[in-house]
């Protein structure tokens, strides 16, 4: 078209765009390190299946409309990359072909093909977009001038795009085409135009105007095209648009292996990090990289607060607001970030100690002004979240919410020695007796009474380790449950033991709270008593003790093969050792504990037992599975107060006496306790009965 | 001003005693602060927040009680000093005091913040009988504490008749009741920088006394012997018709229990 034009266009447009991505990378680079240059194949797949696949999109029922609109934009997107390749050669040379996709293939053919097609869903999808958001509103949804734009910037690319196509269909089918234009013409494949209907469509819009003034259109809508893309490319960086570069990598950098990165296993007895208070995050540079490439990539599509626990019963915790006001902040913080981040390279280990300190001193300038909690982020707002991870799950773009939570709250429990003073008696009662109910140690084993079960410093010659927990050796309700689970492992004939009095908090609630050396405390000395009687294998009565024991005891060289009860029964069952009776009677529905589905996804187990006792089945909540609803005790708040909004388990319970169940099934014992306060506060207790499903097959076994 | 503050370590009250041939049996028990020192603690760190003062934390007793100066230290304290003797083993709540005198007199401290009362013993002694040996006031049961100048305080304690509103001349001793705070859970950052913060250790000759010069030689008091408290019988429980088990349950209470 315009050599000179284009290379312009292209120098400029390519120039800004490189130095903004230049300094967004610097900006990450500034931050903590954290690895995740490992299992390429996994993260590829990762890669294809959420990101290009989709799926937190269009596998979502509750929004398939909405995923569809997204998924087909996305993939109309990636498809026209290669037209607009081809559309930057026609700029420099008249009638460029890239290589592979010219009319000599039938690549050629199907490629304009499909990029016709994808044109036409693209403008329609761009027109619903548009629709949905001024029209339907969603409530998840910030309506932005942004989101507008953006979508305004798409339809144009589009339809500059398909005019073009049109009126060069115009030039050279109905004015002989007088410039000599190129088209597809192969004598097996036919004209180009018999591929590209949406094209033709278009041309029919400007077939009455003469060659002249299509001609014109053909130039405007080529320059038109080239501009809004190098514009659009440069406009992406600035505001939640940055997504359609970041978040690619953002899922392909994902954590894998767990649901989340790992809380870190500080090294607390570094004496620097307590002079230096470098543990959690207390400053916006203690954000690692892949953290801030999650707060580039924060599409702010609302769906984390939408499912979130706490923001649907009116908790100031809101996950779009927290990811906009840490952007807020790492943004305004860049330029003093990066210099920071240049001054803590030059301090070196050996180096003259002064000088360190001096360095030290001139970094401690550059941080940020503000208290990150408190200024930036409330305190009540950090403390409301369950941990529940019901955010991750439907967040298409993998954002991990959950650690960056925990480690504030390390600042401020290690650091900072802030945080929910209710906190103190269960901080204590760990402690002193390696429970948070504060009841003498020497009291672990009374649930047992008369149950001849085996302590395991008597006779540590078993298949098995129970893993009780302090719930249920400590609370009245649960320790029915573990009366229950008895039961069931003494009639299948499995050799078990529990640990008795030696058995501790496994520091789950701790570390959520992010109290970091109380964790650490349970945790060495529960390794210790496992590692002393060589357990291999561990069935664990509560999902929290499940989720810690099996993924993080390995961190601190405790590594076993733990199975939760409602895994453990399901396979007692599917192996004949215990036969259940399909004698339960009633409407019965299962509640998902998050730390069972989302964290360790057990989804299956529980409903396959629930199945298999029930006589009338079970009835699924509207919030189940993947998307179920936390009952509120998750994260520590088991221990804290729920003084703002609804209560969490009031709004579980009532969806559950919603669906007129009977009985509702849980797996959890805070859930146990959480549904059942809930359904009593709603006088429900007597109509709808809460049992944990090892009490539901003790009951119903053959 | 300059505050001292006591602290016991007492066997964890949440576990059972169980006691062979008239004494305890120490297999398995623990031992924790003594919880109403844990509120003078808390006072004593209050104070200083508030008002400024040096503070002083003192503990009595054989053994290691590193941990817990330590943890004092983290929730505030500034001073530790360990009284470690084994022959205060047997020590009653008179020889305590007379060796708080002595730790008193080698500090010139203006106020003394006590526990009411140790878990372990529940003698609710040693404070007042040290401020009785010093010849100072002594106020207890203490929920509150206002300082008014570097010469007096008003505490309020709870009385008889209700709460007291009392103003004390210092230097004085005041044993506090658990409902004057909540304390606080030693900050961790404190608990790590205190681990290179040192603690005063001696014997009753490095304080300048011996056991006969705190009554030890003639024990006012003596435990002889320990005895197992009476366990809770389990209830029984009925179940079944309502009408047969009210006329049940009323025939063992009249016939069994004898209640009418």
């Amino acid at each position: 078209m315009n050599p000179l034009f284009m290379s312009l266009l292209l120098i400029v447009g390519l120039a800004i765009f490189s130095r903004t991505m230049v300094q967004k990378i610097q900006l990450l680079m500034a931050l903590e390190p954290t690895d995740r240059a490992n299992h390429i194949t996994d993260r590829l797949k990762n890669m294809v299946v959420i990101a290009l696949g989709q799926k937190r999109l269009v596998g979502r029922k509750k929004e398939w409309a909405s995923g569809i609109m997204h998924a087909f934009i996305f993939w109309g997107f990636c498809i026209l990359l290669i037209r607009s390749l081809n559309l930057y050669g026609e700029g420099f040379v008249k009638g460029f072909q890239l290589p592979l996709f010219g009319d000599g293939s039938i690549l050629g053919y199907l490629y304009i093909a499909l990029k016709d097609i994808m044109e036409g869903i693209v403008l329609v999808m761009a027109v619903y977009a548009i629709f949905r958001r001024a029209v339907l509103k969603p409530e998840r949804l910030h309506n932005t001038w942004e989101a507008y734009f953006v979508l305004g910037m798409i339809g144009v690319l589009m339809l500059s795009d398909l005019l073009l196509d049109g009126a060069r269909y115009n030039l050279i089918m109905l004015h002989n085409n007088p410039e000599h234009l190129h088209f597809f013409n192969n004598p097996l494949y036919g004209s180009e135009f018999l591929w590209t209907p949406v094209s033709v469509g278009a041309a029919s819009l400007i077939s009455g105007f003469s060659a002249d003034a299509n001609g014109l259109i053909l130039t405007t809508m080529f320059w038109l095209h080239i501009i809004t893309q190098l514009t659009f490319l440069n406009f992406l960086p600035f505001g939640k648009h940055f997504h359609v570069i970041t978040a690619l990598p953002n899922v392909f950098l994902k954590s894998l292996g767990y649901p989340h990165e790992k809380t870190k296993l500080l090294d607390l007895e570094d004496e620097s990090v307590w002079e230096d208070e470098s543990l959690g995050i207390n400053h916006i540079h203690q954000l690692n990289w892949k953290q801030g490439l999650d707060l580039y990539t924060c599409t702010e599509c609302g769906r984390c607060k939408e499912v979130c626990p706490t923001h649907t019963t009116d908790k100031p915790l809101n996950l779009h607001d927290f990811n906009d006001t840490l952007k807020a902040e790492l943004l305004e913080n860049a330029g003093n970030l990066i210099k920071r981040a240049k001054l803590a390279a030059t301090i070196k280990e050996d180096g003259d100690a002064e000088k360190n300190e001096e360095i030290k001193a001139q970094m401690a300038e550059l941080n940020s002004k503000k208290p990150l909690i408190g200024d930036v982020i409330t305190e009540d707002t950090l403390w409301a979240c369950t941990t529940c991870r019901a955010c991750e799950q439907v967040c298409p773009v993998t954002i991990e919410h959950v650690p960056r939570i925990i480690a504030m709250r390390q600042g401020q429990s290690l650091m900072q020695g802030v945080y929910p003073q209710e906190l103190n008696v269960a901080l204590k009662g760990l402690e002193r007796n390696g429970n948070p109910w504060g009841i003498g140690y020497d009291k672990r084993v009374d649930w047992a009474d008369g149950l001849d079960v085996k302590i395991m410093a008597k006779d540590a010659d078993v298949d098995y380790l129970l893993w009780v927990g302090c719930a249920g050796s400590f609370d009245d309700r649960s320790k029915k449950v573990s009366k229950s689970l008895v039961k069931i492992l003494q009639k299948a004939n499995i050799s078990f033991a529990i640990l008795g009095k030696e058995e501790k908090c496994t520091g789950d609630f701790a570390r959520r709270v992010g109290n970091e050396m109380m964790y650490q405390m349970m945790a060495q000395e529960n390794i210790e008593t496992l590692n002393n009687y060589k357990v291999k294998k561990i069935i664990a009565a509560c999902p929290h003790c499940l989720n810690t024991l099996k993924h993080e005891y390995p961190q601190m060289g405790g590594n076993y093969e733990v199975i939760h009860h409602t895994d453990f029964i399901d396979q007692l069952i599917k192996s004949g050792k215990i036969t259940l009776n399909k004698s339960f009677q009633g409407s019965l529905t299962y509640h998902d504990p998050c730390y069972l589905g989302r964290y360790n996804s057990i989804y299956d187990q529980p409903r396959s037992i629930l199945q298999a006792l029930s006589k009338d089945g079970l009835k699924e909540l509207d919030r189940h599975g993947r998307e179920s609803f936390c009952c509120g005790a998750g994260g520590g708040r088991m221990w804290m107060e729920e003084t703002i909004g609804k209560r969490i388990n009031v709004e579980r319970s009532e969806e559950i006496a919603g669906q007129k169940a009977a009985t509702v099934a849980v797996a959890c014992p805070f859930c146990l306790t959480m549904i059942e306060d809930g359904m009593k506060e709603l006088d429900k207790d007597e109509d709808i009965k809460t049992q944990d499903i090892a009490e539901l097959v003790a009951n119903n076994m053959a | 001003m300059k505050i001292l503050t006591t602290a016991k370590k007492v066997v964890d009250v949440e576990l059972t005693i169980h006691v062979e041939n008239g004494a305890i049996v120490e297999d398995g028990l623990q031992y924790v602060i003594n919880a109403w020192d844990e509120n003078a603690v808390e006072a004593s760190v209050q104070l200083k927040e508030n008002n400024g003062a040096e503070t002083t934390l003192v503990s009595i007793g054989s053994g290691d009680n590193t941990d817990m100066i330590r943890k004092c230290y983290a929730m505030g304290i500034d001073n530790g000093i360990h009284i470690d003797d084994p022959a205060l083993e047997k020590a009653d709540s008179f020889v305590f005091a007379k060796v708080l005198q002595k730790v008193y007199e080698a500090g010139e401290y203006d106020l003394v913040i006590t526990g009411k009362q140790a878990q372990d013993t529940d003698s609710g002694q040693t404070g007042i009988i040290l401020a009785e040996c010093l010849g100072i006031a002594c106020v207890s049961n203490v929920i509150a504490i206002e300082i008014i100048d570097d010469g007096k305080i008003k505490v309020s304690r709870l009385g008889d008749m209700g709460t007291e509103i009392v103003e004390v001349v210092l230097p004085a001793v005041i044993t506090v009741s658990d409902s004057i705070n909540e304390p606080r859970l030693p900050a961790m950052r404190g608990i790590m920088m205190a681990k290179k913060k040192k603690i005063q250790v001696m014997d009753l000759a490095g304080l300048g006394t011996s056991y006969d010069e705190v009554g030890g030689g003639s024990l006012k008091s003596e435990v002889i012997e320990f005895m197992e408290s009476e366990k809770r019988q389990g209830g029984q429980k009925f179940e079944g018709d309502a009408a047969e088990i009210t006329a049940k349950v009323v025939d063992l209470l009249v016939n069994e229990a004898k209640v009418f």
